[in-house]
């Protein structure tokens, strides 16, 4: 088999690397336009508030946490945990809502997905 | 008539207990297929087909399509209510069903996505009974210079139409390319932007950047504004659960305009829903009076790609049954179905099985009329979803999210994507770069760079191959003047608005 198989057409490189250098005189331009218009003092500032940027970065946390240990603790479990935090400490529902609608989060998407669409959830060691 | 015998013929085989049975079945199961995010109408068929051994091939095949075209529905649902799209081709539905939703429309919205894809895949399916053969002659001329123009239209109109900026929609689509670039390259085999790692190697999947891109983001931004500011205005102002008279005046010519567009794109094969919901949409703000409502919540920008969707979805069934050629991947599946069934689809198969051909699409009419009635009822039901509040919503948005994109194909790793995703799509929204160029490129990628890898091997490198073809020359100028277009007005108003001040 020859290395270079696509001899008359664009090898595999080609769109990756012009795709590329589109990407980086887009990029200029936008600098520049940006940069000749004048400012609008109207405009508000994007980066989050500090409750929210707190709030975003549990989130997130809490979602990575719940992707890492999905494996170990298995879908059921974690789910309800997930559920259970995002609602308690992001959302400050009270704790008795937040059993509830965790439940029945994690019920009725394992009834959803395992049983009636025959998804293979992860479990843990218990085998649930 | 001749068509009309074989018509009656398959309304006989279609009305019969079972076909009705399963064919409702079908549209049920598509519909909740559609509305969860992660589950695509590809699994949802693909999943059936054990299921369907045990039946006659009619029956199979009729239960098959109506999760098929069920699922086309059913993915707006997500999209208008919660800036979801299910499915790539339910991306466009988002723009204006989402933003109809926010000002309290979601009842019209919702309707009107229900009627318009009744009344756009009965209309292909009339356009399927009568020109399935012939249809079958024109998606054969299509060659890779004329793939590579179409895709190459969708890809500038589609970065031209989101959002104001247009030099940040050219750069999301841009993006969105880059990301269909990582993967295994089709044509030789080459591991692009893998980084060595396995799941990788079949790209990023495009449930798992969407899901991303628009689900994660759009928690992460909703955290910021006051929590029940977000779906306030949706609980005030339901004052109809359907679209009024001025809807449909509006909408009348995108109806039609979409279904005509959507069938003819969806009887090429690979193209499919997706182009056919973004050319529609294109064409309809381009030939409206009021281009710059399009985005803000106008009903033509959910009927449009709505209709088109649902037609491209019965257009598919022309290659398929006429040629064996599967349009897309659930049309390879249906397929699949088919030869386990001891069918050969192909010319032959409407002289040899016409009963099973003419029941199937006298099923899909039947489909069609099922759908209508089993959402309209349902629309209630979604509406009242709006009004839990986001407090207990957002964490059951996040965790289904979470779940649709590892059920696609069972895979940590998907999560992680849809994990990365989710704060470039915070990131992108923040900076005003719209996601929908970004998601829609990444699906038309492949097909890009593949038919013009084909088109410059077939020419030898010669670019003008995409020039001396009628249909591609026609396409690639077209995309180019629309590409070009806003920036020579600028330019021409610069101009003006200089030679006006000297």
């Amino acid at each position: 088999m020859p290395q270079q198989s696509a001899t008359f057409g664009p090898g595999v490189g080609f769109l990756p690397f012009w795709l590329g250098v589109l990407m980086a005189i887009l990029s200029i331009l936008l600098i520049v336009t940006a940069w000749l218009r004048p400012a609008d003092p109207t405009k508000k500032v994007i980066f989050p508030g500090r409750q929210a940027l707190i709030a975003i970065v549990l989130v997130l946390a809490s979602l990575a946490v719940y992707i890492l240990l999905l494996e170990v603790l298995g879908f059921l479990v974690d789910t309800m945990l997930f559920t259970a935090f995002l609602l308690s400490v992001v959302m400050r529902e009270r704790w008795k809502m937040t059993l509830l609608i965790a439940s029945a989060t994690s019920g009725g998407l394992y009834v959803i997905f395992q049983l009636l669409l025959e998804v293979n959830l992860p479990k843990n060691l218990f085998g649930f | 008539m001749d068509i009309f015998q074989n018509l009656i013929m398959g309304f006989q085989v279609a009305l019969s207990f079972q076909n009705l049975l399963f064919c409702f079945i079908g549209v049920l199961i598509g519909t909740l297929i559609g509305v969860l995010p992660g589950i695509g109408p590809t699994t949802g068929v693909a999943i059936l087909i054990p299921v369907t051994f045990g039946m006659n091939a009619t029956t199979a095949i009729i239960t098959m399509a109506g999760v098929y075209y069920g699922a086309m529905y059913g993915g707006s649902t997500t999209s208008i209510l919660i800036n979801v799209p299910g499915e790539s081709s339910s991306v466009m539905t988002t723009l204006d069903g989402y933003q109809m939703a926010r000002k309290g429309r979601a009842g019209p919205a919702l309707g009107m996505a229900a009627l318009a894809s009744f009344i756009a895949g009965t209309i292909a399916v009339l356009l399927l009974t009568f020109t399935a053969p012939p249809l079958a002659n024109f998606a054969v001329a299509f060659g890779p210079p004329e793939y590579f123009a179409l895709t190459f239209m969708g890809l500038t109109l589609v970065t031209s139409l989101a959002g104001e900026s247009v030099i940040k929609g050219i750069m999301s689509g841009v993006f969105g390319l880059l990301l269909a670039c990582v993967g295994i390259d089709a044509i030789s085999g080459a591991a692009r932007f893998t980084f060595g790692e396995i799941y990788l190697l079949d790209g990023l999947g495009f449930i798992s950047v969407t899901v991303g891109l628009f689900a994660v983001s759009e928690v992460l931004v909703n955290i910021e504004e006051p929590m029940s500011q977000v779906y306030t205005q949706a609980k005030l102002n339901i004052r109809s659960l359907l679209p009024n008279l001025q809807d449909w005046k509006d909408s009348f010519g995108a109806l039609w305009r979409g279904s005509l567009i959507g069938f003819f794109i969806g009887v090429l094969p690979g193209a499919g829903a997706t182009i056919a919901s973004f050319l529609t949409y294109a064409t309809e703000k381009k030939l409206s009076k009021h281009p710059e409502k399009f985005g803000t919540g106008v009903i033509e920008g959910v009927a449009a790609p709505e209709g088109a969707n649902n037609a491209a979805a019965g257009g598919a069934f022309v290659p398929l049954l006429t040629l064996g050629i599967p349009g897309s991947g659930t049309t390879a599946v249906l397929m699949g179905a088919l030869l386990i069934h001891g069918l050969r689809p192909g010319p032959m198969l409407f002289q040899n099985n016409p009963d099973f051909v003419w029941g199937l699409i006298a099923s899909m009419y039947i489909g069609n009329v099922m759908l209508v009635i089993l959402n309209m009822p349902l629309i209630g039901m979604w509406v009242s979803l709006l009004r839990v509040p986001y407090k207990a919503l957002m964490p059951l948005i996040v965790t289904i999210s979470a779940v649709g994109v590892f059920a696609t194909d069972n895979n940590i790793f998907d999560m992680w994507v849809m994990f990365v995703f989710g704060i470039i799509g915070y990131i992108m929204r923040k900076l005003d770069f719209p996601a929908a160029p970004t998601v829609l490129a990444l699906v038309l990628g492949p097909m890009v760079e593949r038919s013009l890898r084909q088109s410059l091997t077939i020419s030898h490198g010669d670019l003008s191959i995409f020039f001396t073809r009628p249909i591609s020359a026609a396409l690639t100028i077209f995309a180019l003047l629309s590409l070009f277009a806003p920036l020579f007005r600028a330019a021409w108003r610069k101009l003006r608005a200089a030679k006006l001040g000297m």
